[in-house]
């Protein structure tokens, strides 16, 4: 939960906020778990929404939600470095890199990507986070993935960082 | 050739797709997955090394038996200013150790029997609490603390003989079941004790297992992560709370005299 939460803010006193009032949304709200379903996805979804209370909070939400397809879409073709050991490249990073790659993305868009590729949750279950369709999440995490490659592999070129630039 | 779709891609880092012969035939489709795979594998190592501060657990762990405390019916907590809130106290407990489970935090028995031992725990943790918004009467003279109690309470209750790497961290007054009580805290090699003293008899405080040591009758239990070892002298229960084992915590307890009530 706290990972999600790291995630989502900007900074460690705002995770800490974040864990904290979704843990006493879910105690309040414990009549609505269903047994039997998973438990880590409602609370997930509790965070997510606590999240939107706390950027609502701070009239930042609309930026942050609206996200311009296009200039994700944009953004994926302009990028034209390639690296043949991409594992080697990214080894470069450090994780606090790496992480803050990550929360540079929209928040639409990184939630799903932590979701899906660093809680491994299934499709269906970030969807149900997400109150979207399936098919939006994939296409959500597939973007997302695709603009955070971009970030990380230009931010490497900058860097002056190898992994077998060809 | 047909390159596989975003779809495709996404089905097959799920497992739920089979790679398929495309890829071995495509370099592109081939690399492209690789590099997804590297992307996502990074990330989950990055995030490897994002833990949270003990500090935050434990504050929550303190929110969360603040609400199961206020929670319990009236007739377990004896208080008539706490309202009985929406949530029932079943469920609230329940809660509690769902919680728990996820923090990792917690061992709890989801019963009414856990009333008196989270307010015990409740007591320590806020005992612990760094923030001065509990009043704590940080003192380590025994002296100074028994003229403290006295004046609090009407009463000094024992305190065990401070030595082998054993110190007084002060003290505080609390309420326990509706009724003032006493704590202090004693720092030892084993971890932080609050030592709260109630006129409760031990029978009455949902302590589990009774047992005789040294010739005296010592009851013991846990809560959250702490253990709790009671022993009545006089007319009081000495119920002594920490991360500390039900061993240690006897030991400390078998160092109070019965007869040193002032
Ligand atoms: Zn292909």
């Amino acid at each position: 939960m706290y990972r999600a939460a790291v995630a989502m803010c900007g900074d460690r006193d705002d995770a800490d906020d974040l864990t904290q009032a979704t843990f006493l949304k879910a105690f309040e709200r414990f009549e609505s778990f269903e047994k039997g379903t998973n438990c880590k996805a409602w609370l997930l979804s509790i965070l997510r929404n606590k999240w939107i209370d706390l950027m609502r909070h701070r009239n930042t939400v609309g930026q942050i939600l609206q996200i311009d397809e296009n200039i994700v879409a944009g953004q994926e073709q302009n990028d034209e470095i390639k690296y043949s050991n991409c594992e080697d490249l990214l080894a470069n990073f450090s994780d606090e890199q790496i992480i803050k790659a990550l929360r540079s993305l929209p928040a639409e868009q990184r939630f799903p990507l932590f979701l899906v590729d660093v809680e491994q949750l299934s499709h269906e279950d970030v969807a149900e986070i997400m109150d979207m369709p399936i098919g939006t999440v994939k296409s959500r995490t597939s973007r997302a993935r695709a603009i955070l490659r971009t970030k990380l592999f230009s931010h490497a070129k900058e860097m002056g960082f190898t992994g077998g630039e060809r | 050739m047909n390159h596989l779709t975003e779809e495709q891609f996404e089905d097959i880092m799920q497992g739920l797709l089979p790679e398929p012969e495309h890829l071995t035939d495509c370099d592109l489709c081939r690399e492209l997955l690789a590099e997804k795979k590297a992307i996502a594998n990074r990330m989950r190592s990055a995030f490897d090394s994002v833990k949270p501060d003990k500090r935050l657990a434990n504050n929550i762990r303190m929110q969360l038996t603040d609400k199961a405390v206020s929670e319990q019916p009236q007739s377990a907590r004896r208080l008539s200013n706490i309202r009985f809130k929406r949530m029932a106290w079943p469920a609230a407990a329940a809660a509690v150790l769902v919680m728990a489970v996820i923090l990792g935090v917690y061992v709890i028995s989801p019963s009414s029997a856990m009333a008196a031992r989270a307010e015990l725990v409740k007591i320590h943790n806020h005992n612990l609490s760094t923030d001065h918004e509990h009043e704590f009467y940080s003192e380590a003279d025994p002296v100074k603390l028994a003229e403290y109690f006295k004046s609090k309470l009407g009463f000094s209750p024992s305190m065990p003989i401070t030595d082998q790497g054993m110190a007084l961290r002060g003290c505080c007054v609390r309420h326990f079941r509706g009724q003032v009580v006493g704590s202090y805290v004693v720092d030892t090699p084993q971890g932080i004790m609050s030592v709260i003293v109630v006129t409760d008899k031990p029978e009455t405080l949902g302590m589990g297992g009774k047992f005789e040591c040294q010739g005296r009758v010592f009851w013991k239990s846990s809560f959250a992560k702490c253990d709790m070892v009671t022993v009545r002298l006089g007319d009081y229960s000495y119920c002594a709370v920490g991360e500390i084992s039900h061993e240690y915590l006897t030991e400390l307890l078998s160092r109070l005299m019965p007869d040193t009530h002032q």
